[in-house]
């Protein structure tokens, strides 16, 4: 049984509650887009304008990729007198989504008391390339949910199909071991358990059994593929938290910008390091590759490793200090070489 | 560095010797081989040496930047843990270099090639036996292909 006509109805009430009694001056939620299998994302600021929530199979975009520029700090003392007040915002926010959020928490770039975090325990969302490619040569004209959570699409030829849910669902939600939000205001829905099997662990493990230059060739495949667009930046919540990112810096200019094969291995080598202890596998980054690369290839491993050495969970306690700005003095140091 | 580096790879065409670049943090390491030096104790010349204020200072990209710009190995070495002169950068740097080094094998790039170490000032002798390993290594593995960029 499906439970989004519920929730959404209760998402309108709750937002146009929110702003009518002025508790947020925004509210972040998803709108129905022009294409089938997805969904946009939508600034409210009018009570009024509430009905124009959605909630289905496919709001799967991290909200918390707009918070952190909401609240920038001004650059200058003169910067900082014109700048309006911060807003109050209210964001919804499925397991993933709040696990980004606690990053950010951690790392001080969004203040908790400006933001009302309206969590929804989420069932997986769909993967709009899993879905279409399901639909085989047919285009898709229109899609949406049936009582039993699978989606049912009305393809180009005028019939109906139906898709079931588990085999559209993305791969990030197939690893996620929260779908309901741990950090939350308010939360909507039944909680869901989140999966004990660890596919993460799996797909780590498998490209680990492989010697070095198979892993290798494996990441070049990628790599070769890789346009350099900057999309998977641009969507990860992480990256919205970085003040300087070390793409736009000059001087020195740390990776050239064009697809030279070192530069793109750089480029990815570095953002999964920089993402290591933060990333939150809310899959963000493989939904924007417009290539539909794997590009979570190396931050998956890094999350595994920051817990198996430091026993630290991105995303999972808001007090706690980010796991590479922390140290003991009894860490592992069996990759230190001796004479 | 890469003008240099670049330079030299045409010469050592014909016989050619593994470069490394080695990271040495200036409270320790680099006090280290310098006490090596005037101990006259001998170890490989394909080193060379760029002296930075802490271990804690190194990014990895330094590290990347290096192979890239055609070193065959990279050394970086610190005060060891508890010693360092600004009491914790190396403890900062150790959780680093750790998942840095996962990170690179899990790419499939030989971990070889990114070496961490621990050299005090008084310890002249081991920093001259670290290079030689470290020069060793980088030998037997042969010259890096996978992230040199080549234009």
């Amino acid at each position: 049984m499906t439970e989004s006509p519920q929730i959404e109805s209760r998402l309108r009430e709750t937002a146009s509650g929110l702003l009518r009694e002025k508790k947020v001056s925004l509210f972040l939620g998803y709108e129905k887009a022009t294409l089938p299998f997805r969904t946009a994302p939508l600034f409210l600021t009018a009570a009024d304008e509430a009905e124009r929530l959605v909630w289905n199979p496919f709001c799967s975009a991290n909200l918390a990729v707009y918070l952190p520029r909401l609240f920038k700090a001004p650059a200058d003392a003169r910067e900082a007198k014109a700048a309006p007040a911060p807003p109050t915002v209210g964001v919804v926010l499925k397991g993933c989504d709040a696990r980004s959020v606690v990053a950010l928490l951690q790392e001080r770039q969004v203040p908790r008391e400006k933001l009302l975090l309206v969590g929804v325990a989420c069932p997986g969302m769909v993967d709009r390339r899993k879905a279409e490619r399901a639909l085989g040569e047919h285009a898709c004209l229109g899609a949406g949910e049936d009582a039993r959570g699978n989606v049912r699409a009305v393809v180009d030829d005028g019939t109906e199909v139906t898709l079931r849910r588990e085999q559209i669902v993305a791969d990030a939600c197939l690893e996620c071991r929260a779908p309901t939000p741990a950090l939350h205001d308010l939360l909507l829905g039944t909680p869901v358990a989140g999966k004990q099997a660890d596919a993460a662990r799996r797909r780590v493990a498998e490209l680990e059994s492989k010697p070095l230059d198979a892993r290798w060739a494996r990441f070049q495949e990628l790599a070769a593929r890789c346009i350099r667009c900057n999309a998977c930046r641009q969507a990860c919540p992480m990256c919205a938290g970085c003040k300087t990112c070390l793409l736009d810096q000059t001087r020195p200019r740390w990776i050239g910008a064009g697809t030279d094969a070192s530069d793109v291995a750089l480029y990815h080598l570095l953002r999964a390091f920089h993402l290591a202890g933060r990333c939150t596998g809310c899959g963000a980054c493989a939904r924007a590759c417009p290539m539909g690369l794997d590009v979570r290839l190396l931050s998956r491993k890094m999350s595994q490793e920051v817990e198996d050495l430091y026993g630290f969970r991105p995303g999972e306690a808001a007090d706690a200090t980010p796991v590479l700005s922390a140290f003991s003095l009894d860490d592992s140091q069996d990759f230190v070489t001796e004479p | 560095m890469s003008q240099t580096l670049s330079a030299e790879q045409g010469t050592a065409a014909k016989a050619w010797e593994p470069k490394v670049v080695a990271f040495l943090c200036n409270w320790c390491s680099y006090a280290g081989a310098d006490l090596a030096g005037v101990s006259r104790i001998q170890y490989p010349h394909n080193i060379r040496i760029i002296r930075v204020p802490c271990s804690g200072r190194i990014n990895p990209a330094f590290l990347l930047r290096a192979l890239q710009n055609g070193a065959d190995a990279v050394l970086v070495s610190g005060c060891h843990p508890g010693d360092c002169h600004y009491i914790s950068g190396n403890l900062a740097a150790r959780r680093k270099f750790a998942l840095f080094r996962e990170l690179l094998q899990h790419a499939g790039i030989e971990p070889e090639r990114v070496q961490f170490t621990w050299v005090s000032a008084s310890e002249g002798g081991r920093f001259a036996a670290i290079v030689e390993k470290v020069v060793e290594q980088a030998r037997k593995l042969g010259p890096n292909r996978k992230l040199v960029k080549s234009l």
